[in-house]
């Protein structure tokens, strides 16, 4: 029998990551360094999707369902995207932002431990359980990623030195996220309809879903319309993150979780 | 569609529209939206149906062709086209949502909330017609895209006219949908059901269980904090599905379960295997302290709404507990009961509803206090004409979707 020990692996992880992300320091300085560092995240990377494959085999259902669970996938993804965008857009900063959101985390689900339980309620038992929730935690990792520029972007235009050229990044990086955000919705809304009867009811998971989707909508548009007007479009990007992270986590803390159908933090 | 850099001197309510036009437009809609609420409070039973609903709709759809083509240079019209009517738009909604997910949906005795509709947003006169404003942009920009007979269109069209589809059919069609809810119990027909507002209404056809069914997982052997209730040791693995003879560990305690029985009753001060209505699982576990090497014995059992639990206390601070077994799968096997016709068998599970003359059976809920042992199984019919519609509508923004990346994809710094 298989036995899943979380603090190891996370505690390799973690290590491996956070020597790249100090090595990737110094390669601003010593180019030599970054092939290195490179290696190190990816290493790190192959152990966490060694990880997931191992747990979902141990608990003989998609480790989908629970609040860190999530995290554990959102912490697969995000490196995964660091790798993509600095293959198109070269910018390390946002190689070193996906790597620290990742351990970051991890860090968090080291420090929340969740019973492992191998039972699935018979809501999750469907084809859409594990499209929807890949799909939502693809477009998640991609929007964080995006939700950086918001913050380099203030960063920047305070020192003056803002480029035009990272709102593209964001644009890129938006378009996509999104793309699979209306994806996570719309397999959500089909899903409703075969378990509960309806597409959508105003639960306060879509309720949230819905705001978040609003959110990079109206930034989607504002770019569409003014591609001179930097700040605004970084005030909309850092809102929209916001709202998707209350989507995410604000609502299982929220009163008004327990009316929700879905909240599955149990044990 | 870029701006200028330079600022161009406007007069208020020149063409075209900024974004104070826009938001003035919105807040004023709004505000005469929450002014009849007040006065005459909206209700979802008051939605239109068939075929008043078929009318609106189609005289809107066919009033947007009309204007767009008739007087498109009109400032109003090209308002609805441009981006600040729908940015607006959107966040005036959005505002309106989300005071839906702080205040909470259910009739209430604060005077201004329940007046000006606030916890019945969806049928609000206010968010009606700010949905309606984000509704007709939607169908301009469509109209426009469309005139436009253009091939890279495509993806801006198959978002916009599947969101207008949509929300369109979402609220105009809302009226001609039902849900009933239905209690059945084993062994007995059902003929009424009752509708979102409480009313008795009777089937459309009658529904007999024949059987209600539910499958557990077994029980869990837990390791628990007294002081807190929680699960204790959560780093490594913590919750064990029991089994008879299995042995499994909690940081230095090793338990070994000698019997487990899955139905069982307490005679004396040991548990047999009983087969009554309410029989909890029992386990007769053996937990050897590798700290001290004691050994403790005894039944643990989880109780019912029938019977107590049973725990062994390892100290002051935790036990050894089961857990009440979680569900696996819950079915009824019903039979579908029309005056004159054979009747129909069939199977009901959640994700797995049953259609049947335009209605869709769906098994919901059953006695939760009873659990497994429920005689009582609800269920729920919804019909949803337009339902086919929606279909459509997510059908385009689907592939309005796929769009999207494909275009994000190519958003490249060489642009």
């Amino acid at each position: 029998m298989i036995s899943i020990n979380f603090p190891f692996y996370g505690a390799v992880i973690i290590i491996l990551w956070i020597m790249g992300l100090l090595l990737l320091g110094i390669s601003y300085k010593q180019k030599s360094f970054f092939k290195v560092s490179m290696l190190l995240f990816f290493i790190g990377w192959i152990v966490i999707i060694g990880f997931v494959i191992q747990l979902w085999s141990f608990l003989d259902r998609p480790p989908m369902k629970t609040l860190g669970e999530t995290r554990l996938w959102y912490a697969a993804f995000l490196p995964l995207i660091g790798f993509l965008s600095y293959e198109r857009w070269k910018y390390k900063w946002l190689l070193a932002y996906t790597i620290t959101m990742a351990t970051l985390f991890l860090v968090i689900n080291l420090l929340n431990p969740e019973a492992y339980s191998k039972t699935l309620m018979p809501a999750l038992q469907s084809p859409w359980f594990i499209p929807h929730v890949l799909v939502y935690l693809i477009s998640y990792a991609v929007l964080t990623a995006s939700s950086v520029v918001a913050v380099k972007g203030w960063y920047d235009n305070y020192h003056k030195k803002f480029e035009i050229k990272s709102l593209k990044l964001a644009d890129n990086l938006v378009y996509i996220g999104f793309s699979f955000l209306t994806l996570g919705l719309l397999f959500g809304a089909l899903w409703a309809k075969e378990a509960w009867g309806h597409y959508w009811t105003w639960d306060p998971k879509e309720v949230w879903a819905f705001l978040t989707w609003m959110g990079y909508l109206m930034y989607i548009h504002y770019r569409h319309f003014h591609t001179q007007k930097t700040t605004q479009a970084l005030g909309i990007l850092a809102f929209a993150f916001v709202l998707l992270l209350g989507c995410w986590f604000g609502v299982n803390y929220l009163p008004v979780a327990n009316t929700s159908v879905h909240t599955y933090t149990n044990y | 569609m870029s701006e200028n850099q330079q600022k161009i001197q406007r007069n208020f309510w020149e063409k075209p529209w900024g974004y104070v036009e826009s938001f003035l437009i919105g807040t004023g809609l709004i505000f005469v939206g929450f002014s009849i609420e007040y006065f005459v409070p909206n209700a979802v039973e008051n939605s239109l149906v068939f075929p008043y609903n078929t009318i609106f709709l189609v005289g809107y759809i066919f009033l947007l062709f009309l204007l767009y083509k008739k007087d498109d240079s009109n400032p109003l019209i090209n308002w609805f086209t441009k981006v600040p009517a729908t940015i607006s738009s959107i966040f005036l909604l959005t505002l309106l949502v989300m005071l839906m997910g702080i205040i909470p949906q259910v009739p209430t005795k604060n005077f201004w909330v329940q007046r000006l509709g606030l916890n019945h947003m969806t049928s609000n006169w206010a968010f009606l017609c700010i949905v309606f404003q984000l509704l007709t942009c939607l169908g301009f920009v469509t109209i426009k895209r469309i005139a436009q007979f253009k091939w890279n269109n495509t993806g801006f069209i198959l978002n916009h006219l599947g969101l207008f589809l949509i929300l369109a059919i979402g609220f105009i069609g809302r009226g001609d949908m039902q849900r009933l809810r239905v209690t059945t119990n084993e062994g007995q027909l059902s003929r009424m059901g009752v509708d979102e507002n409480k009313n008795q209404v009777e089937l459309p056809f009658g529904l007999f269980l024949k059987s209600f069914t539910i499958d557990q997982y077994p029980p869990k052997l837990a390791l628990v904090n007294l002081n807190t209730g929680d699960v204790a040791n959560k780093q490594s693995e913590n919750l064990y599905l029991i089994e008879k003879g299995g042995q499994y560990t909690f940081d230095h305690l090793e338990v070994t379960v000698d019997n487990h029985l899955p139905s069982a009753g307490k005679i004396g001060s040991k548990y047999e295997a009983v087969n009554e209505e309410g029989s909890p699982p029992a386990a007769f576990i053996r937990v050897k302290n590798n700290e001290n090497d004691s050994i403790l014995k005894g039944w643990i059992s989880c109780g019912s709404y029938r019977y107590p639990y049973e725990y062994i206390k390892i100290n002051d601070a935790y036990a050894i507990v089961m857990t009440i077994p979680e569900i696996k799968r819950y079915r009824s096997e019903i039979e579908i009961v029309i005056p004159n016709e054979p009747v129909i068998n069939t199977l009901l599970e959640v994700n797995k509803p049953f259609n049947y003359r335009g209605w869709k059976i769906y098994q919901l809920d059953y006695d939760e206090k009873k659990g497994k042992w429920s005689k009582k199984s609800v269920l729920e019919l919804v019909k949803d004409p337009w339902l086919p519609f929606i279909y459509v509508g997510v059908f385009m923004m689907t592939l309005g979707a796929v769009f999207m990346f494909w275009t994000g994809n190519k958003i490249t710094n060489k642009d």
